[in-house]
């Protein structure tokens, strides 16, 4: 008994010594806390494939019911186009799963807590109308019945398309990774990205149909949004400013900088407002869409590199 | 040996109804949603680790594996003092932690073989206790946190990760698909992708023993009580009146993690007594749920989408009209 209460005492001293910080040994303190997910390359492609579904879509939506008489035939080709980088993207999702067999247990409910719920219902319903409207874009009669359902079914589908592009941000900033957990603008900079993509689509397709009138507005469009994605992109790397100047020095920050900003943002704006010319334009989205994916990858890196 | 354990597993029992391909494949269509019937809530229960009397033995990992048929890991000599398990994982629910903290000229190892010489002629328990203490040896046990309000848990979007009728978080093995979103959301670093099957995996609480009224196979292991279980309730008035007692003995460093929320997360149903900062025992230290962020990033995401629109809209108008 006596040695027990002894012994207790000594551990309680030995615990209470080595408040010397030269014998306190930090532990796992330098350790990073938090296990990175398995996404890799698949989930670049992806945030770019929502981006330019979503984006085409919606800008075509817009665009046919905003100015119908330039816009519609464009939008017609936009939509069954939209539809093939959808069921890409939903591809990619379904690949990156652990299990893909159980990729339908996404829908076993319906959590609007979780970003993933959100976005997998919002892609689901997204999918539905966007398929009825491509499927009529294609019908080569010209029916009143089967142009209102069409009108319907893009109205009904840009609800739906618009959540598809907003979840994939807030998925990844609301989460405990570094890097990830400091981008508040992530869900900003990725939604008008989604935009500026499909004007950018759009303004390609507009050039490939020999749209001039399209082609006029689309452009002034597509400057107008590089430069406010360049705003939001500068939101998002001042969130991410801390975890950026631990994962790369000055130089290769200045190297991604200057391929995100410069040759992805900046070169195309440029491109575009030097001329109209069909090689310029073609190069400048040809740039846009490069520097979403170099961004997009730089995105999905940030724990790993962490670690 | 673990790819064949999956294997077997997988074969047909007799006892199991036949089944034709068709049964098969509408069977794993459908199960995933349907719903049995939840169990009556039952008083929360938890685990409290008090680090101060973990003697590092690891009798709580191998229980644990060995009642969780748990795979093993392999052997990998990690470098860091006896900790060679390194991280919790898929197939790791527990993860015995260690931290030397002695002066860099007076490593264990010198102590020992400075001893050594006189273990056979003075070794007696009033000089071992007589002996110069020049630091020490932090151990302790990790494991999920079963936090109250669990991330992991708001994040699954298959509705894998559930409470339990006793609060704990319990990852449904048939549901899991593996999206890792519960990863991502975890800030302590618990849940682990198994590469065998593709699915998240955990401690689990001992949720099967539990069910049986039996403790869970680590506590029942822990030879020192270094791991307690029970209602959490008392043994958050247990771990208080420990603090109390350690301070009371000189141990002013002593604290509980996890045993109150902060105003960035919620309590701890698996909380712990710690002895220093909670970063050297590789805990965060002040955990943050990443969903207090969530309405605001929503609403940045849309002014995004937003301001987009109106630009579109404006140059349309402008030149189209």
């Amino acid at each position: 008994m006596e040695t027990n209460s002894r012994l207790q005492t000594h551990m309680a001293l030995s615990l209470s010594r080595s408040r010397d910080p030269k014998v306190r040994g930090s532990g796992y303190a330098s350790e990073v806390v938090t296990k990175a997910p398995a996404w890799h390359g698949l989930v670049a492609w992806d945030m770019l494939l929502n981006g330019m579904t979503t984006g085409l879509f919606l800008v075509a939506a817009i665009s046919e019911l905003t100015v119908p008489d330039v816009f519609t035939s464009v939008a017609n080709i936009a939509y069954p186009i939209a539809l093939v980088l959808l069921l890409l993207d939903l591809l990619f999702l379904v690949f990156d799963l652990g299990d893909a067999l159980r990729f339908h247990h996404m829908l076993r409910v319906f959590k609007p807590s979780a970003p993933m719920s959100l976005g997998t219902w919002c892609l689901t319903i997204y999918s539905l109308p966007l398929t009825v409207a491509a499927a009529i874009s294609l019908v080569p009669v010209q029916w009143t019945t089967l142009e209102t359902i069409r009108k319907i079914a893009v109205l009904i589908a840009l609800l739906p398309a618009l959540g598809s592009a907003v979840y994939k941000g807030v998925l990844l900033s609301t989460n405990s990774q570094p890097g990830w957990k400091n981008a508040r603008w992530l869900g900003g900079y990725l939604t008008n990205s989604a935009f500026m993509l499909g004007c950018a689509e759009m303004l390609v397709l507009s050039l490939l149909m020999k749209n001039a009138s399209a082609v006029a507005m689309l452009r002034p469009a597509l400057g107008l949004l590089l430069g406010l994605n360049l705003v939001v992109l500068c939101l998002l790397v001042s969130d991410l400013r801390a975890t950026l100047s631990r994962l790369y020095t000055r130089l290769e920050f200045f190297g991604v900088g200057t391929i995100s900003a410069g040759a992805g943002l900046l070169v195309p704006v440029g491109l575009l407002l030097v001329t109209g010319s069909s090689l310029f334009i073609l190069s400048a989205v040809t740039l846009i869409l490069l520097g979403s994916l170099f961004i997009r990858f730089v995105i999905v890196a940030l724990p790993h590199a962490s670690t | 040996m673990a790819s064949k354990e999956i294997e077997v597993a997988a074969l047909g029992q007799k006892s199991d109804p036949p089944r034709g391909r068709l049964s098969a494949i509408l069977g794993r269509l459908i199960d995933p949603f349907r719903r049995g019937t939840p169990p009556e809530p039952r008083p929360p229960t938890g685990f409290f680790t008090d680090t101060t009397v973990c003697i590092g033995c690891k009798a709580c990992e191998v229980a644990c594996k060995q009642w969780n048929q748990l795979a093993a890991d392999g052997f990998h000599w990690s470098g860091n003092s006896y900790d060679n398990t390194e991280a919790l994982s898929a197939t790791s629910w527990r993860h015995v932690k260690f931290i030397e903290q002695f002066p860099p000229d007076n490593s264990p190892s010198r102590l020992v073989s400075d001893n050594f010489q006189s273990f056979g002629t003075e070794f007696s328990l009033e000089a071992l206790l007589n002996e110069p203490k020049e630091g020490r040896w932090l151990m302790m046990s990790d494991v999920c946190k079963h936090c109250v309000t669990a991330p992991c848990q708001q994040a699954c979007p298959t509705g894998a990760i559930i409470h339990t009728e006793f609060e704990n978080v319990f990852i449904q093995p048939d549901i899991c698909n593996g999206c890792s979103s519960c990863i991502s959301a975890c800030p302590f670093g618990v849940i682990t992708r198994s590469s065998i099957d593709g699915h998240s995996h955990k401690c689990t609480l001992c949720y099967d023993r539990q069910r049986d009224g039996l403790v869970p196979a680590c506590a029942k292991a822990c030879p020192t009580e270094s791991i307690q279980f029970g209602p959490v309730d008392q043994l958050r008035e247990r771990a208080r009146k420990r603090v109390e007692e350690l301070h009371r003995r000189g141990v002013t460093a002593a604290h509980l993690y996890g045993d109150t929320a902060s105003e960035s997360y919620s309590r701890l149903n698996s909380f712990y007594l710690l002895v220093d900062r909670p970063s050297v025992y590789g805990l965060p230290d002040n955990p943050f749920n990443p969903w207090l962020h969530m309405k605001g990033d929503y609403a940045r995401a849309l002014i995004g989408g937003f301001t987009a629109i109106v630009a579109l809209l404006a140059v349309l108008f402008v030149l189209g009209g």
